[in-house]
C-alpha cells in the first residue's frame, strides 16, 4: 500500500484558494482529497468545492416517517384498548390531524440534526491518522492528501496560488 | 328526567339530599362568597319585575346528561366519557385536575374539590358508603345517582323482572315535595318522563347549542 | 456619529473574539448579586407550589365558573414571549437579513428558556399536578390512556416538538464557538465545551453541513412554532364558551406571541448591550430595525383585536354581548383599555415618531408592551368564564392570590436567572456567524 503524505497550506484570502483549488483540480487531484479548515464558513460559487448532501431528502423522509409512525400508533392503541367514546368515532383523523402534523414536524428536526451529526463527520468513526491543523486567526488552511511521497507538483501549485506556507506532514 | 318548572318552588329539598346521598361537602360562608360551594344541583333563581309585582322563577339545574357533551373531548385522560347507559360518567381516579371540562361545559354544572372536604361533627358519620369521598384536585358533578341506578338494575336482575317505571329515583327526585321531578328511561315511549318530554310545555336549556341534554323542563306559556 | 466609529464587522477579529469571550470569565459581585436575587425570588415560589400541591388548588383564587386564572394567563404569556428566537433567527435568516446576526443567538436562548418556563404551566395549574404524566402515552396496566382528541395533549405534542427544535436550533450554531471556547483557562469549562464541540475541526464539511442544517432548521422552526401558538389559542377556541370560540384565534395569538416576543427581545438586547459592553456589537441600527418592527407587530395586533372585538359587537350575540360588555365597559374596562394604550398608543407614540425613538424610548415602550400583552391573555381568559351563559351562575370577581402571584414572579426571576448563567458559559454573540460572508456586499 502506497504510503499517504498531508500537505497543509495556509492562505489569507478565499480567492486564493479558489485558485489554487482550480489549479489542483486541473492537475487531477479528486475534491476527496482536498479539506479546508477555517473559523468561519467560507463560500464559494458553484462547482468550485461543491459537498453533495443529501440532508433535505433524509429531512423529508425522517418527517414522514415519524409522523405517518405516530399517526399510525395513535390509531392502533385507540381500537386496541377500545377506548369507549359513547358515540364518537374511535380514531378521528382530524381530531388527531394536530399530533400528526407536530409528529412530522418532530420527525424533520430530528432528521436533520441526526443526519447533521452523520454528514458533517462529527459523529463518524474519525480517521485518527489525519493531521488537522490549527487555524491562525483569519487564514483559511487546506489540507491535501497526496499518495506517495513526491508532493513537489502540488507544492507548487499551492505556492503559485498564493500560499503562506506550505508544510508537509506525515499521517498520525 | 323531566322536571316541572310550574310545580318547583325552590325548596331546595333536592339540594339537601344530593348532598346527604352523594358525601358532598358541606361549605362555610367564607367559601360561598368565594364561590366554592359545591352543589350537584342548584336551585338558580331568576327575578322579573319590581316589588310588589315581583315573579320569580326557580330552576333546578344539574347536569344534563348530554348526549353530545362538550366536557367530552377535551378532558385529556378520558376521566368523563359516555357510557353506554347514556350517562355522562366521571371518574374521579382519572381526574387530574386539568379544568377544561368544567370551563367547556354550558350549563356550569361541574364542581371541583379546591380542598379535601370537611364536613362538620357529627356529619362526618353520615356517608354514603356506596358513594366515593373525593378529594382535592378531583372534578365532580351529578351522576344521576348512577349508584342507585346500579342497585335497582341489580335487584332487578336478581328478582327476575325488567325495571319498572319509577323503581329508580335519584336523591333529588324521591325528595321532591311537589313532585316536580320525574326520572326515567327517555328510551322507553311509555315511560312518564318520555310522555313529559313530549309534552307542549317541554323545552331543554341552551338546546341551540346542540349539545342534546337530557333534562326536560316543563314551563307553561312558552 | 457612525461614522467616525468604526463598524464592528471592520474590527480586528482578535478584538471582536475578546470582546465577546471576555463576559465568560470572571464573577464580580454584581454578577453574584443580579443572580442571588432571582435566585431567592424562584426559591419563594417553588415555597408556594408546594404549599398549593399541599393543601390543594384551593389556596389560589381560582373558584367557580372561573377554572382557569393567573396560571394559564402565565403559559400563554411565555409560550408567547418563546416566539422573539423564532421570528428573528428563522425568518430574518431566510430572507438573509443581515442585521440579525448579533441578535440570534441571544433571541434563540430567549425562546427556549421561555419555553422551558412556560412548559411548567401545564403541571403548575393541574389540580393533582403529581400525576401529569398520565398525559403521556405509557404502557400501564393501570387502563390510562390520553385522549388525542384534547386540545390539551396538542399543547404537549406542540410543546414538546418546538423545545427540542429551539434547543437544537440554539445548540447547532453554538458547536463551532464551542471548539473556539476549548483554550479557556479554567479546566472543568474547557472540558465542558471540549464535549460540547463534538470534536469540531472546522473544514468545509463540517460547515456546509451545519449551513445546510441550519437553513432546514430554519423552515422546520418557523412552522413549528406558529403551529405551537395556534394550538395554544384553540385551546380556547375549541371550547365553546362565549367569547373563546372564535375562528380569529390562531393568527391572532400568533401575532401576540410574536408582538410580545419582539418587546421581550429588545429589553434583553439593551440588558446585555448595556452591562455586557457591546455598545460596538449592538448598534442604533439594530434597534432601530427591531423598533419597526415592533412598530408593525403594535398595528397588526391592533388590527386583530378591533376585528375581534367589532364582530362581536354588531353581532350582538346575548352571551358574548355580556363578556364584551364586562370586558370594555364594566368590570374589566380599566384593564382592556389600558391594554390598548399599553399596546399600541404609547409604542406609537414613542417609536413611530423618529425623534423619540431612541433604545431607551424602545425598552420603555417594551416593558409596557410586556405588561399589556400579560393584561391580553388575563382578558381573554377571565372575562368569558366570569360570565357564564346560565347567567345564575356569573361569578364574583377573580382575583390572584399570594401563591400565584409568587409563581408568577418566580417565572421572571427564573428567566432573568437562566439568561444569566447561560450568558456567563457561552458567547452570547455567535463569533463566526457576526463576521460577514466574504461574498456579501453590505455592511
Amino acid at each position: 500500500m502506497a504510503s499517504v503524505t498531508y500537505l497543509l497550506s495556509e492562505f489569507r484570502d478565499k480567492e486564493a484558494v479558489e485558485s489554487a483549488i482550480h489549479s489542483l483540480r486541473a492537475a487531477g487531484i479528486n475534491t476527496a482529497d482536498i479539506d479546508l479548515f477555517s473559523e468561519e464558513p467560507v463560500e464559494f460559487r458553484r462547482g468550485v468545492l461543491d459537498r453533495p448532501s443529501r440532508m433535505s431528502l433524509v429531512s423529508v423522509l425522517g418527517a414522514i416517517i415519524m409522523g405517518g409512525t405516530a399517526t399510525a400508533f395513535v390509531w392502533w392503541a385507540q381500537n386496541n384498548y377500545a377506548v369507549i367514546t359513547g358515540g364518537m368515532p374511535v380514531y378521528s383523523s382530524w381530531g388527531t390531524g394536530v399530533i400528526t402534523y407536530e409528529m412530522t414536524m418532530l420527525g424533520a428536526v430530528l432528521a436533520t440534526f441526526g443526519y447533521f451529526l452523520w454528514e458533517s463527520g462529527l459523529l463518524r468513526k474519525r480517521d485518527k491518522t489525519r493531521p488537522v491543523p490549527i487555524v491562525p486567526p483569519e487564514c483559511i488552511c487546506l489540507r491535501l492528501r497526496c499518495i506517495g511521497e513526491d508532493v513537489a507538483r502540488p507544492t507548487v501549485l499551492l505556492r503559485s496560488a498564493g500560499a503562506i506556507s506550505v508544510e508537509k506532514r506525515a499521517p498520525l | 328526567m323531566a322536571i316541572d318548572l310550574d310545580r318547583c318552588t325552590g325548596c331546595e329539598a333536592c339540594v339537601a339530599a344530593c348532598h346527604a346521598e352523594n358525601n358532598i361537602a358541606i361549605s362555610t360562608p367564607e367559601q360561598a362568597a368565594e364561590g366554592r360551594t359545591t352543589h350537584w344541583i342548584r336551585v338558580d333563581r331568576y327575578y322579573e319585575g319590581a316589588f310588589p309585582d315581583v315573579k320569580v322563577k326557580y330552576m333546578p339545574v344539574l347536569c344534563q346528561q348530554c348526549d353530545e357533551a362538550p366536557c367530552e373531548p377535551v378532558c385529556p385522560t378520558y376521566a368523563t366519557y359516555h357510557n353506554p347507559e347514556g350517562l355522562n360518567v366521571q371518574v374521579y381516579n382519572r381526574c387530574v385536575g386539568t379544568f377544561y371540562c368544567a370551563n367547556n361545559c354550558p350549563y356550569t354544572v361541574r364542581y371541583f374539590n379546591w380542598f379535601d372536604p370537611v364536613w362538620p361533627a357529627p356529619l362526618q358519620l353520615q356517608h354514603n358508603p356506596d358513594v366515593a369521598v373525593r378529594i382535592a384536585g378531583v372534578m365532580e358533578k351529578c351522576t344521576f345517582c348512577i349508584q342507585r341506578i346500579r342497585r335497582g338494575k341489580d335487584e332487578a336482575e336478581t328478582a327476575g323482572q325488567p325495571v319498572a317505571d319509577g323503581d329508580i329515583q335519584p336523591a333529588c327526585v324521591q325528595s321532591c315535595p311537589a313532585e316536580a321531578m320525574v326520572f326515567g328511561d327517555l328510551n322507553d315511549p311509555e315511560s312518564k318522563v318520555s310522555r313529559m318530554a313530549e309534552s307542549s310545555r317541554a323545552t331543554r336549556l341552551l338546546e341551540d347549542l346542540g349539545t342534546k341534554p337530557k333534562v326536560f323542563y316543563l314551563e307553561r306559556g312558552r | 456619529m457612525f461614522a467616525t466609529q468604526k463598524q464592528p464587522e471592520l474590527l480586528p477579529y482578535g478584538k471582536i473574539r475578546e470582546d465577546l469571550f471576555r463576559p465568560l470569565s470572571g464573577l464580580t459581585r454584581k454578577y453574584f448579586a443580579a443572580i442571588l436575587i432571582p435566585l431567592l425570588i424562584i426559591l419563594f415560589g417553588a415555597y408556594a407550589w408546594t404549599v398549593q400541591l399541599r393543601f390543594g388548588m384551593g389556596v389560589t383564587g381560582l373558584q367557580r365558573p372561573v377554572f382557569w386564572g393567573f396560571y394559564i394567563v402565565d403559559f400563554v404569556f411565555w409560550i408567547g414571549i418563546s416566539h422573539a428566537g423564532t421570528l428573528i433567527s428563522a425568518i430574518l435568516r431566510l430572507t438573509d437579513a443581515g442585521w440579525r446576526k448579533p441578535i440570534t443567538r441571544a433571541a434563540e436562548a430567549i425562546t427556549l428558556f421561555a419555553l422551558m418556563i412556560g412548559g411548567m404551566f401545564p403541571i403548575i395549574h393541574l389540580g393533582r399536578a403529581w400525576y401529569f404524566y398520565w398525559l403521556i402515552p405509557y404502557p400501564n396496566m393501570r387502563l390510562l390512556w390520553p385522549n388525542f382528541r384534547s386540545p390539551l395533549l396538542w399543547d404537549l405534542t406542540a410543546i414538546v416538538t418546538y423545545m427540542t427544535g429551539s434547543a437544537i436550533y440554539l445548540y447547532l450554531p453554538l458547536i463551532p464557538d464551542m471548539a473556539q471556547l476549548a483554550q479557556h483557562n479554567v479546566p472543568w469549562r474547557r472540558k465542558l465545551y471540549r464535549a460540547l464541540s463534538l470534536g469540531w475541526t472546522g473544514s468545509d464539511t463540517e460547515w456546509h453541513a451545519l449551513e445546510r442544517a441550519m437553513k432546514l432548521m430554519a423552515g422546520i422552526i418557523l412552522a413549528v412554532a406558529i403551529s405551537v401558538h395556534t394550538v395554544v389559542a384553540w385551546d380556547f377556541a375549541m371550547a365553546i364558551a362565549p367569547m373563546w370560540h372564535s375562528t380569529i384565534f390562531g393568527p391572532y395569538f400568533v401575532v401576540g406571541a410574536i408582538f410580545s416576543g419582539l418587546a421581550g427581545l429588545m429589553i434583553v438586547m439593551a440588558c446585555i448591550r448595556k452591562f455586557m459592553g457591546l455598545e460596538q456589537y449592538l448598534t442604533r441600527h439594530h434597534f432601530d430595525n427591531l423598533a419597526k418592527l415592533l412598530l408593525l407587530m403594535s398595528i397588526l395586533w391592533l388590527y386583530f383585536t378591533l376585528a375581534e372585538h367589532l364582530t362581536v359587537w354588531y353581532g350582538n350575540d346575548p352571551s358574548e354581548m355580556a363578556v364584551f360588555g364586562a370586558r370594555t365597559r364594566t368590570r374589566f374596562a380599566f384593564l382592556f383599555w389600558g391594554m390598548v394604550a399599553v399596546n399600541f398608543v404609547i409604542p406609537f407614540v414613542l417609536l413611530g415618531i423618529r425623534k423619540l425613538r431612541s433604545i431607551t424610548t424602545g425598552v420603555i415602550a417594551s416593558f409596557g408592551i410586556l405588561l399589556g400583552m400579560f393584561l391580553e391573555r388575563y382578558i381573554i381568559v377571565v372575562p368569558t368564564l366570569s360570565n357564564t351563559r346560565l347567567p345564575a351562575a356569573t361569578s364574583t370577581f377573580y382575583s390572584p392570590t399570594w401563591v400565584e402571584l409568587a409563581i408568577t414572579a418566580a417565572t421572571f426571576a427564573g428567566m432573568v436567572f437562566l439568561y444569566l448563567l447561560f450568558s456567563k458559559l457561552f458567547p452570547i454573540i455567535a463569533v463566526w456567524e457576526f463576521k460577514p460572508h466574504p461574498h456579501e456586499d453590505e455592511i
